[in-house]
């Protein structure tokens, strides 16, 4: 350890932190970056200070929900704990979150760390950090130019793993491209699923990853989780350490989770099936960690949910953001919205900048048809591809004079509150959700200096 | 019984090759076929199913991951005299991402080389690196416009000799980054390495190819112009952008 350079480092970092906050930025990956430049050893030698365990989130979907929850269950369990809470989730996101709460002379006087990684930044974190425990939500595809193919994003968490082999894991079952990950029998595993379902109508085949047999499902949640077996080699879903049973998602969530002879029962406002992995798979990983967490309802309740995760606004009309940037997550905030039974008006937005992915193919590839609902009034298309968005809808057989379009997203808002619907929805990738929440926001000043 | 033309698609593997929005190529053929007052009927072979291209007037092979495209480049070249049947006979062929290197004498996927269905006269190098990003052809496959607009991600290199290419490259890699030449035009089968979904965005590439279907079935084929402004907008949009280099 070099403790002059760690001090000079940990103390440039919180310069550069302090000073994108004056210039309002939503936080960024720069002080991470100089603090690395400064000394390269900033990220060992501060994790290395944590007291009980490091727990990284992965997972294409849900990584922040479930990493936040996680927190906030150790947090207020009267933890002291490091979190990347922003969502800066790539190395320098990572360097960062243990920069800043390090104190001027390079101590850190925290029991744990919860840190969400991007898959594609797992191999580098890893190489500077061993954690004690790894969740993995799912896998699903994803910014396919940035990432490549699904394969490719398993790849990067199979060699971080090999850097790791005491990392236990805590993974969802119900994905069998997750439950890979539990087939090196020297690691230990907890698995947690949902442990009851029906037989999902849509015909989508999900293939083996060990012998690329067609899956047989008895059941299946949606994309490819479910109780899933190989009928030509040993793969299926494992046995379940966490059961999640009674599910019950009318208005709220409501659910049991199942373990070691326990039943914790769950009841949430909380919208949209995933959570129920977000909430579970936090769950588990925090009472293996530190047992009981007496009031977990209340944490629940009282977590605020990040930028754009089903958040609601006061606007002329309640208005809920969520953001959707792929296939997966793009289908199941559609499915929840319609769950919704007043009328909607519903934008959607999409940019394509480096980081939202640069190829938009996967439009097609969102299951936009169920948009032919009764309960949806118009459909607003905006952000940089507004122009695909609108022939999307077109072909997903969405009347025209549903649809309007514009790329500004002011505008957007605009036509969005002024529909004729009782309640109105904006779903939008990655950087447009961030454009949205600041609009909503001011909006929402307007609307409360005028009452 | 009705008495309207009718088409039928045959998707070749949709549950193997199922990367980049081809869902979006498969709706285009199919609304612009019912728009029009005509049927449009949708083959799926999947895995284990056997191929058969008897009944079908329009074949799409797309694209897929290294490990499922593999699988699909050994399952039809074990019917490749059925594929060369089909094409002599003037059946209408699209070959998309990695399924259009299968058109060629032999191919590389993930390094590896194999042999190809031989439909046209082309082979397929392994290339340095991957080349990803939006992609502006100049074409004149199609009647009316002469631009092309889609998204390309191949890290292979393709050389089509003496045969047609299916544009001119105005921005992007194409082929192989040496003769500016995209894709692969051979009787009425259409080889591109672009997805997006190609079709959707460039109708006149989806009429031409659908009108080519028609004459081969029925001797002819007059198509009526649909109301074409949210297509044209995104055309135009991606040709506006990513024309400059």
């Amino acid at each position: 350890m070099n403790r002059f350079r760690l001090i000079l480092a940990v103390m440039a970092c919180k310069l550069a932190i302090w000073g994108s906050k004056m210039l309002g930025k939503h936080g960024s990956s720069m002080p991470g970056h100089l603090a690395f430049k400064i000394y390269p050893g900033v990220l060992k030698d501060l994790s290395a200070q944590i007291k009980r365990e490091i727990i990284v989130v992965c997972g294409t979907n849900g990584k922040t929900t479930t990493n936040n929850l996680l927190y906030s269950f150790l947090n207020s369990s009267g933890y002291k704990v490091v979190c990347n809470r922003v969502g800066a989730n790539m190395f320098y996101g990572v360097c960062c979150a243990f920069a800043a709460e390090a104190n001027i002379f390079g101590k850190l006087n925290r029991d744990f760390a919860c840190l969400e990684v991007d898959e594609a930044s797992t191999v580098k974190v890893f190489a500077h950090i061993k954690p004690d425990k790894m969740l993995i939500t799912n896998l699903f595809r994803d910014q396919l130019d940035r990432y490549g193919e699904i394969e490719q994003t398993a790849g990067y968490l199979k060699r971080a793993l090999e850097q790791s082999p005491d990392t236990e894991l805590i993974i969802n079952a119900d994905d069998p491209l997750v439950a890979q990950f539990g087939l090196d029998r020297e690691r230990k595993c907890h698995y947690i699923g949902v442990d009851e379902g029906a037989v999902n109508e849509k015909d989508e085949s999900y293939f083996c990853v060990l012998c690329g047999e067609k899956l047989d499902y008895e059941y299946r949640h949606y994309s490819q989780l479910g109780k899933y077996s190989c009928p030509s080699c040993v793969f299926k879903r494992p046995e379940l350490d966490f059961k999640v049973k009674d599910v019950s998602q009318d208005g709220g969530l409501k659910f049991n989770l199942l373990y070691d002879g326990k039943t914790v029962p769950f009841d949430v406002n909380y919208r949209g099936f995933y959570n129920i992995y977000n909430i579970s798979l936090s769950y588990a990983a925090a009472t293996l960690a530190v047992g009981e967490i007496s009031d977990y309802l209340k944490i629940l309740a009282q977590y605020k949910p990040q930028i754009g995760r089903m958040e609601e606004f006061s606007l002329l009309k309640t208005t809920v953001l969520n953001m959707a940037k792929n296939p997966a997550g793009f289908n199941q905030a559609l499915t929840t919205v319609l769950k919704d039974t007043k009328t909607k008006d519903i934008l959607l937005a999409v940019n394509d900048y480096e980081s939202d992915g640069q190829d938009i193919s996967w439009l097609w590839d969102v299951d936009f048809e169920l948009l032919n609902d009764s309960g949806v009034l118009n459909i607003i298309t905006t952000g940089i591809r507004a122009d695909e968005l609108a022939l999307r809808l077109k072909y997903a057989g969405v009347k025209e004079e549903k649809i309007t379009k514009t790329s500004n997203l002011k505008v957007a808002v605009n036509l969005l509150q002024n529909g004729g619907a009782e309640v109105c929805y904006a779903l939008a990738n990655y950087t447009a959700v961030f454009s949205l929440y600041d609009i909503f926001k001011n909006a929402e000043k307007e609307v409360g200096a005028n009452e | 019984m009705s008495d309207a033309k009718k088409l039928t698609i045959c998707h070749l593997f949709p549950d193997l090759l199922d990367l980049y929005g081809d869902r979006g190529n498969i709706l285009s053929f199919i609304k612009r076929l019912e728009w029009r007052g005509m049927d449009a009927e949708l083959t799926e072979i999947k895995k284990d199913d056997k191929i058969s291209l008897a009944n079908a007037d329009i074949v799409i092979l797309g694209g897929g991951s290294d490990r499922e495209q593999r699988a699909v480049c050994e399952y039809l070249s074990a019917v490749k005299t059925d594929f060369w049947s089909y094409v002599d006979d003037g059946g209408v062929m699209l070959a998309l991402c990695g399924g259009y290197p299968m058109l060629g004498s032999y191919l590389y996927i993930a390094g590896e080389k194999l042999g190809g269905l031989g439909i046209v006269d082309m082979y397929t190098e392994q290339g340095e690196k991957r080349v990803i990003g939006n992609v502006v052809l100049e074409s004149d496959f199609a009647n009316g416009k002469n631009t092309v607009v889609g998204f390309e991600n191949h890290g292979t290199k393709t050389y089509i000799k003496n045969a047609q290419p299916f544009g001119k490259v105005i921005n992007g890699f194409g082929n192989n980054g040496e003769d500016e030449t995209e894709g692969v035009v051979y009787k009425n089968v259409l080889g591109t390495y672009l997805h997006g979904p190609i079709l959707p965005k460039n109708p006149h590439i989806t009429d031409e190819l659908i009108k080519r279907a028609l004459i081969r079935k029925y001797g002819q084929a007059e198509l009526e112009p649909l109301y074409d402004t949210l297509e044209d907008e995104a055309h135009s949009y991606a040709v506006n952008r990513f024309s400059k280099k």
